[in-house]
């Protein structure tokens, strides 16, 4: 029951609208956390801890409390019989693990550089810091966990002693629920390996690096007694985050309110788990009767949140002389970091990794296993292309590998391989439920003309020049069915949204879920717009208050274009047939909803075009002058609908690159990057071209210039922009996205959610790009970052035999 | 404490401040100009802080507001007057320059000064503009667009954008 | 993240009154600060606790470039993007350019300064590698009002160490210029562009009436210990007309003589391969220059 197009004056759906959010944004009038502004607000600031495993034998405080201004300190000694422990269990997955306990602040230990240790409260921010000095921690430092593979074995320090082991979760993921169908899966894949004609076997690492948003962390809290809790904190979960501080500080669910502002500097994950740092804040601004605030600084950041990937793949691919696959065997490691997060406890990424690394092929047999091991460094943060980016890695270079061991092109036996018919269960069960991965593939070779490029290679390499082309693909996940987000994070995966018209033809939307940037205000406007007849100016989209929306359980894994905006149409869909049930009768007609057109402001009966009602009027009249109404009808127009799709939803992406590479100094160039998307339909074609961009440049730049390091004593290395280095404007190329879409057959817009997951096929890409550029010589990288000291040294090595 | 004088965004205020407070925070605390953004630590590398001082784009998280004594600041909220916007925060909109709005305002008070510099700039010499100024949302390439339209909106005669 | 207390703020006009208040003080408690590029991040981290901030932004006889004769002399004030944009450094000095005009990013550019850069002498800093290649001359004056010139060798002492007191001035940072054909120039690498130099090599050589190199000055930085001289280089280049063998000799002689560490940004041996693909570019365009 969409307008028709070809009445209707602007078809919202797929228009390049500029988005609404800008004005504020541009000029400054935005209000992200650090801009809320409470009087009498008092500022917290952590004393983290300086060694990344060690013994608390003792905090001294007295320096720091009688510092003027200081009005009051926390440690874990004075708050661990005042505040549950985690875990809890609304921010515990449905997954067997070892989880740690843990308060918000270290008690009897720490076991990461930069843990909390305490928490000052004073005036204002600048004495906090001041006072932060003077706290005296001694510390009895104990040997420290670093390197995953040796935390997993029996004779190394355990980092949680009650756990007895340093493995927080181990799974396979092939082969059925119970250990015989998994042992007697694996059997026959070993099989399949020992008599296949081609064998590829390699060990593929991926570094330690993840998401930064530009805006940090920060909390503020206000507690009265009347209302109880209001937290305004930059996350990304806000009704899953006012669960668990209810929850964990014992607060009657009714009196806690978090609210994501309404403007949030990027997420990416980073600010979807349930931080310390929440409970603790929450807790001094109840204890004090102040609103406290914290606001993270990056140094914080960097020392605490966004690292990811971190993991080590045993990959093997098994095929034939044609370049068919025939099985997929995949060991991998994670090192988790601590795992004291909670929500995703750092496992949940390279779990959800295990099962996307399959990726868009078609494997008769697989046999997936992972282990997770917890060593003394922060705990893994989701970021975007949630624990898939090192499974894809490992994945995209193995088939080069392959194609390069039988003298294929590495495109060609990727299309060979593809998924052609969906839906599809891969052999780590998960669903694709839709798409034609054969039509996006096609269209990102027929740009990249291979042939062409193989003429301007060899042409390149008489003059002494290595250019290479490489690619990668990602099935990526189109929202979070609850199928997958009840046993992963114990949380339902349904989009909801509330969607209320007033008098005057205006609409409000209330969505539970809290964006950092994707456009939401507008996309949303179109869907409504759209709708209605109306224009995106009309609506006003709310998000992220558990005070007045709907439950939503995140702004993750691309559930707006999936699962909200779903909700969204929905809502309105239930909205047009009451508007279209009355205006009929107020018509005296007999008609239902698909007979009625909303286009251009007004409501239109389409068996007689003089039969109609403005907008406005009619929903005014049906809010405010509910008389004469049909049998069984009441008055007013406001509706919530929840969306969940029966089957978990996909979509899908493939990248090409070319670049060029300095043997002299292993420097490379990328001279083009192309990508073919299929998205769904499109809402707004100019906010999908963003995030695919930015997810490719965070692709590239994770893959090629940030790295979280640890010295072989804990002690984190890049906790400043100086040493994790972000890839500016000047360092990465311009990006040609082409679109290829089928719409998607189970959201009633044929939309799919995007963008999440979009990062993964970008390092795959670049490296087998680099790789091709430097087939002479016979390289094949296995180990992110692709750094050009790494390349050089590879060269070297080649020369040498 | 010192007290300083100074005309931020044509307004002139006088003020009693402590020597160590930073210009950023007398901008965001002191005159709850907030547009201005905080985003890394010590390091003054992420450029999100960038205003105008005296007409030239540098970070104010670098500077003491007692350096800004005597001076001229400029901020992303004195880019235009209230209810229209300036060659480059229009270019911004029309191009989709920016998704989650953090690092806009610096991108912008960078670029503006940038263009009085660069009239006619190459996309080469943009993203080298672009280097103080860190973006993880949207991978450059808009933001490379909007300042190449603004440029062609200032050359094509659209009102002069203040500074 | 913020400052430690800071309890005096001055701001002077004259290079007279800054040498009053320095005297004023302990040895220790004063901090002259130029563009504040690198000292802000070190007293916002508090590794600097600076007592007393002497701010030199209004010392306007230290913001001129004198183009004179013999002498192109550059007031300490100066700013990068004020080098970047100068032609006095067009014809024997344009390796200070190219450092200046890629230090950092613009916004640094717009503040930082040639003077605080020389002083503070950071382990991977541009402009004291050019300035060291170019033979820069630092002009300070003391608190007796005694001046002094020390030159580029003598001045650079290590990292964060310089030859300059507490109690002096730096007023100007000067270069003879050359009496027959000359050019310079400067590179660096680092992992994201314009980042602070894993390996930056400055180079300047001086032809005689044939094209041939009489003198050559090689200068290096990201080696862990500030800008140093490779003499070794610079001594395979004399009698060179540009020729790529001398230059390929002059590149593996510094390799052999200087020492590159290991370290998050680059392993040894990578450091030393950046030392002949940018000496020899560097070295390569400095001769090309200097033969226009």
């Amino acid at each position: 029951m969409t307008s028709t197009k070809d009445s209707s004056s602007i078809e919202w759906l797929g228009e390049r609208l500029a988005r609404k959010e800008d004005l504020r944004l541009v000029t400054g009038k935005g209000k992200y956390l650090a801009d809320i502004a409470m009087p009498g607000t008092l500022h917290a600031v952590f004393v983290r801890s300086e060694y990344a495993h060690a013994n608390i034998i003792g905090i001294d405080l007295t320096e720091a409390e009688s510092l003027p201004g200081v009005i009051a300190i926390y440690t874990g000694e004075n708050i661990k019989d005042r505040i549950n422990p985690m875990p809890q269990a609304i921010v515990q997955p449905n997954l067997s693990a070892k989880y740690p306990t843990f308060w918000p602040l270290a008690v009897g230990k720490v076991t990461f550089h930069g843990e909390p240790v305490a928490l000052i409260i004073a005036r204002d921010k600048y004495i906090a810091e001041d006072a932060s000095e003077l706290v005296l921690v001694d510390y009895e430092e104990l040997p420290v966990v670093l390197d995953p593979e040796k935390a997993l074995t029996r004779n190394s320090t355990v980092v949680h002693e009650k756990d007895g082991t340093n493995e927080i979760f181990s799974m396979t993921f092939t082969g059925g629920e119970n250990e015989e169908s998994q042992n007697s899966n694996e059997a026959e894949v070993n099989a399949i390996f020992d008599s296949a004609p081609v064998v590829v076997k390699e060990r593929f690492k991926t570094h330690r690096t993840g998401l930064t948003p530009m805006e940090p962390r920060g909390v503020l809290c206000d507690w009265n007694e009347s209302d109880g809790l209001t937290a305004y904190i930059t996350t990304q979960r806000p009704h899953i985050d006012r669960l668990a501080l209810s929850d964990i500080l014992e607060i009657s669910a009714e009196k806690v309110r978090v609210i994501a502002p309404r403007d949030q500097g990027g997420g990416f994950g980073v600010k979807a788990p349930f931080y310390r740092e929440n409970i603790i804040i929450a807790y001094a601004a109840k204890s004090l009767g102040k609103p406290v605030r914290w606001i993270e600084s990056r140094y914080e950041s960097l020392m605490n949140v966004g690292q990811e990937r971190d993991q080590i793949n045993d990959l093997e691919i098994a095929a034939d002389l044609e370049g068919n696959l025939l099985a997929l065997r995949n060991e991998g490691i994670a090192d988790n970091g601590v795992g004291t997060t909670g929500v995703y406890w750092g496992f949940v990424m390279p779990f959800l990794g295990a099962i996307e690394l399959p990726n868009a092929y078609k494997w008769p047999k697989a046999h997936i296993s992972l282990k997770v091991a917890t060593t003394n460094k922060a705990c893994l943060t989701p970021s975007r292309a949630f624990g898939h980016f090192p499974t894809r890695f490992a994945l995209e270079r193995c088939i080069d590998m392959v194609a390069h061991k039988i003298g294929m092109e590495a495109s060609e036996l990727r299309r060979k391989n593809l998924v052609d018919a969906l839906p599809y269960t891969s052999v780590t069960n998960e669903y694709y439920d839709s798409g034609d991965f054969l039509k996006v593939w096609d269209t990102l070779v027929e740009k990249a003309d291979v042939p062409a490029f193989r003429k301007r290679q060899s042409e390149a390499l008489n003059e002494n020049r290595y250019i290479g082309i490489g690619f990668g693909c990602g099935v990526e996940l189109s929202g979070v069915a609850s199928d997958l987000l009840v046993p992963m994070e114990n949380q339902p995966g349904y989009g909801a949204a509330t969607v209320r018209l007033d008098p005057r033809g205006k609409v409000q939307v209330f969505g539970g879920d809290a964006p950092g940037g994707q456009g939401h205000e507008t996309t949303t406007a179109q869907v409504v717009a759209s709708e209605f007849g109306i224009d995106p100016a009309a609506v006003v989209v709310t998000t992220g208050d558990t005070g007045t929306t709907p439950f939503g359980s995140g702004s993750i894994g691309a559930r707006a274009g999936s699962y909200f905006v779903s909700a969204v149409a929905d809502a309105c869909r239930e909205l047009k047939e009451k508007i279209t049930r009355i205006l009929a009768y107020d018509l005296k007609i007999e008609a239902r909803a698909e007979h009625f057109e909303f286009t251009d402001g007004e409501v239109i009966y389409i068996g007689d075009r003089s039969k109609k009602s403005s907008f406005v009027s009619i929903v005014e009249r049906i809010i405010m002058f509910p008389i004469n109404l049909p049998e069984n009808e009441v008055g007013g127009l406001d509706a919530t609908a929840f969306f969940e799709a029966a089957k978990p939803m996909i979509c899908f992406n493939a990248d090409c690159c070319v670049v060029e590479v300095n043997v002299e100094t292993g420097d490379f160039k990328i001279l083009k990057w192309i990508t073919t998307e299929d998205v769904g339909n499109v809402i707004n074609p100019l906010v999908v071209d963003g995030q695919m961009h930015g997810a490719i440049v965070q692709g590239i730049s994770n893959a090629v210039f940030e790295e979280f390091v640890y010295d072989d004593q804990g002690q984190q290395l890049t906790a400043d922009f100086e040493n994790y280095k972000l890839a500016t404007a000047a360092d990465v190329p311009n990006i040609d996205i082409h679109y290829a879409t089928t719409p998607c057959p189970h959201t009633p817009l044929g939309t799919r959610g995007i963008g999440e997951g979009r990062p993964s096929s970008v390092p795959g890409a670049l490296t087998n790009a680099v790789c091709d550029a430097l087939m002479p010589l016979k390289i094949e990288i296995t180990e992110l970052p692709l750094r050009p000291n790494s390349i050089w040294e590879k060269i070297q090595q080649s020369k040498q035999t | 404490m010192k007290n300083i004088k100074l005309t931020v965004n044509g307004e002139k205020f006088e003020e009693q401040i402590d020597n160590r407070l930073l210009l950023v925070d007398f901008l965001r605390d002191n005159l709850s100009l907030t547009g201005t953004h905080v985003g890394c630590t010590y390091e003054g590398v992420c450029g999100a802080c960038t205003i105008h001082l005296d007409g030239d784009a540098v970070k104010s998280c670098m500077l003491l507001a007692v350096q800004a004594d005597g001076h001229n600041i400029t901020t992303v909220e004195g880019l235009s007057a209230e209810g229209s916007l300036s060659n480059l925060q229009q270019a911004f909109n029309d191009e989709h320059g920016l998704q989650c709005g953090y690092c806009t305002p610096g991108i912008l008070m960078n670029m503006a000064d940038f263009l009085t510099e660069n009239p006619n700039p190459s996309d080469e010499q943009i993203r080298h503009g672009l280097i103080g100024n860190l973006c993880r949302c949207t991978g450059y390439v808009h933001i490379v667009r909007a300042v190449k339209k603004a440029a062609k909106m200032l050359k094509d005669g659209a009102r002069e954008d203040r500074t | 993240m913020y400052p430690a207390e800071i309890k005096e703020y001055h701001k002077p006009d004259s290079v007279e009154q800054v040498l009053e208040i320095i005297a004023n003080h302990e040895e220790g408690e004063s901090l002259l600060l130029a563009g504040g590029q690198s000292a802000m991040q070190a007293i916002k981290s508090r590794m600097l606790r600076p007592q007393c901030i002497i701010d030199l932004q209004d010392l306007q006889e230290l913001k001129t470039i004198n183009d004179e004769s013999e002498t192109l002399k550059i007031g300490a004030m100066v700013r990068y993007c004020e080098l970047a944009k100068s032609s006095a450094l067009n014809i024997n000095f344009t390796g200070l350019k190219d450092a200046a005009a890629h230090v950092g990013d613009r916004q640094v550019r717009n503040r930082g300064t040639i003077g605080g850069s020389v002083c503070w002498n950071y382990a991977a800093a541009c402009t004291p590698a050019a300035v060291l290649a170019l033979d820069g001359s630092m002009h300070l004056i003391s608190s007796g009002g005694e001046t002094k010139v020390i030159c580029a060798d003598d001045f650079f002492l290590g990292p964060l160490d310089t030859a300059k007191s507490e109690s002096d001035v730096l007023v100007s940072v000067s270069f003879k210029k050359p009496k027959t054909r000359s050019g310079s120039a400067y590179k660096k690498w680092g992992l994201v562009k314009d980042a602070l130099p894993v390996v930056g090599i400055g180079a300047f050589v001086k032809l005689d009436s044939n094209g041939s190199c009489y003198e050559a000055r090689i200068a290096l930085t990201g080696m862990g210990v500030g800008a140093q001289r490779a003499t070794a280089g610079e001594t395979l280049l004399l009698g060179s007309d540009g020729d790529q063998q001398s230059i390929e000799a002059a590149t593996e002689s510094i390799c052999a003589n200087i020492d590159a560490p290991t370290d998050l940004s680059a392993t040894s041996d990578y450091r030393y391969q950046l030392i002949r693909s940018i000496g020899t570019e560097v070295i390569l365009t400095a001769f090309k220059r200097a033969s226009i």
